[in-house]
């Protein structure tokens, strides 16, 4: 088990893909039978956790409130 | 805790079952005794009728709401148990059809999971009839906006004089310029963009049993420097082959604008089953 070492950044877009996966679909069952947890929260928890393990949450935060347009090349233009 | 004669340990209200997914109940199903969410529980079938469960004992310690929450605050915890949970269902997909529940689907007893595979037999069944012999891929597009940028010299004659202005501009001039360029490069990749996807959706639809679009994830998400275009899952026959000729074929088609294609998979059905059952 190395889930607390530095994952390498493949494994990392993998587990990104589980989320979207393994939290975000599959089966939910309604009713009073189980235990699980709404698969709303469920999915905010989870994504949210995950990027604060890989440490791009504070970017993203970043990202969000002083970006609102989308990237743009460097002045310039473009390269090659 | 000592346990007599085979019986299992730990008390009845001590401990829960957590479903990972449902398999027909003849189905060659192979389990792999070393995975599961709770390493002293090894995942079992419970076979009742037609259908058997793929579950696995936890401790209601760990995984009942109340802990529940705090644990999917622990990134080593969430981590190593989706993983788990995605193990277990892929070990089995080698083998057979499977119908995959979402993470942390726990019955507090057996005699309840039993009872749900019983009352919802027939919704079950159908559901695995839907996804019997096939896999879920995962597509996703990127562009590398450079070279799209690049590329787009070739193909326009407006961004061709707007590049050379830019080029041959100093100062503050060579800045608006500049931002000229890339506003008409943002505008182009959009439309670029819709296309991509109307056209390779469509492709690919063609090449599997039914597809979905999900969301587009951003590169500190996916991982990857490039923007992210299409992020498709398709529900194809299992060893086929045809989706991923597909995707070659569309990788080819705009290789030269800056596009490239991944696939992923195979996967459980994740895209492709209910989101509910058992609504009342």
């Amino acid at each position: 088990m190395t889930d607390r070492d530095r994952h390498p950044l493949e494994q990392q877009v993998t587990l990104i893909e589980l989320v979207d996966r393994v939290l975000n679909r599959g089966v939910v069952l309604s009713g009073d039978i189980t235990l699980s947890v709404a698969g709303v929260d469920l999915v905010y928890v989870g994504l949210r956790v995950l990027l604060a393990s890989v440490g791009t949450l504070e970017r993203l935060e970043q990202q969000a409130s002083g970006n609102g347009n989308g990237k743009v090349l460097a002045a310039g233009g473009p390269r090659r | 805790m000592s346990s007599s004669a085979g019986a299992p340990a730990g008390a009845r209200n001590g401990s829960g079952w957590y479903l990972y997914g449902v398999v027909a109940a003849d189905a060659p199903a192979q389990l792999d005794a070393g995975i599961s969410v709770d390493p002293a529980h090894g995942v079992e079938l419970l076979a009742e009728g037609p259908l058997a469960a793929l579950a696995s004992k936890v401790s209601l310690e760990e995984f009942d709401e109340e802990h529940l929450r705090e644990r999917l605050n622990d990134p080593a915890w969430l981590e190593r148990n989706i993983r788990a949970h995605e193990q277990v269902l892929e070990r089995v997909l080698a083998s057979a059809s499977v119908v995959p529940f979402r993470f942390c689907t726990v019955y507090r007893s057996e005699a309840e999971l039993r009872r749900f595979l019983s009352q919802r037999g027939s919704d079950l069944a159908g559901v695995l009839r839907r996804v019997d012999g096939k896999v879920e891929l995962g597509v996703k597009a990127f562009v590398d906006r450079e070279r799209f940028a690049a590329g787009l010299g070739t193909r326009s004659e407006e961004a061709r004089e707007l590049e050379a202005r830019a080029a041959g501009a100093e100062g503050g001039r060579a800045y608006l310029e500049g931002r000229r360029f890339d506003q008409l490069v943002a505008k182009e990749l959009e439309r670029f963009a819709a296309q991509v996807v109307e056209a390779s959706h469509a492709h690919l639809l063609a090449a599997a049993e039914e597809g979905t679009l999900g969301p587009l994830r951003s590169p500190e998400v996916s991982g990857r420097s490039d923007e992210m275009l299409l992020n498709g899952a398709y529900l194809v026959r299992a060893g086929g082959g045809e989706l991923e000729e597909a995707v070659a074929a569309l990788a080819r088609r705009y290789a030269e604008q800056g596009v490239s294609f991944e696939v992923t998979g195979p996967w459980p059905p994740y895209n492709f089953v209910p989101r509910e059952v058992g609504a009342a």
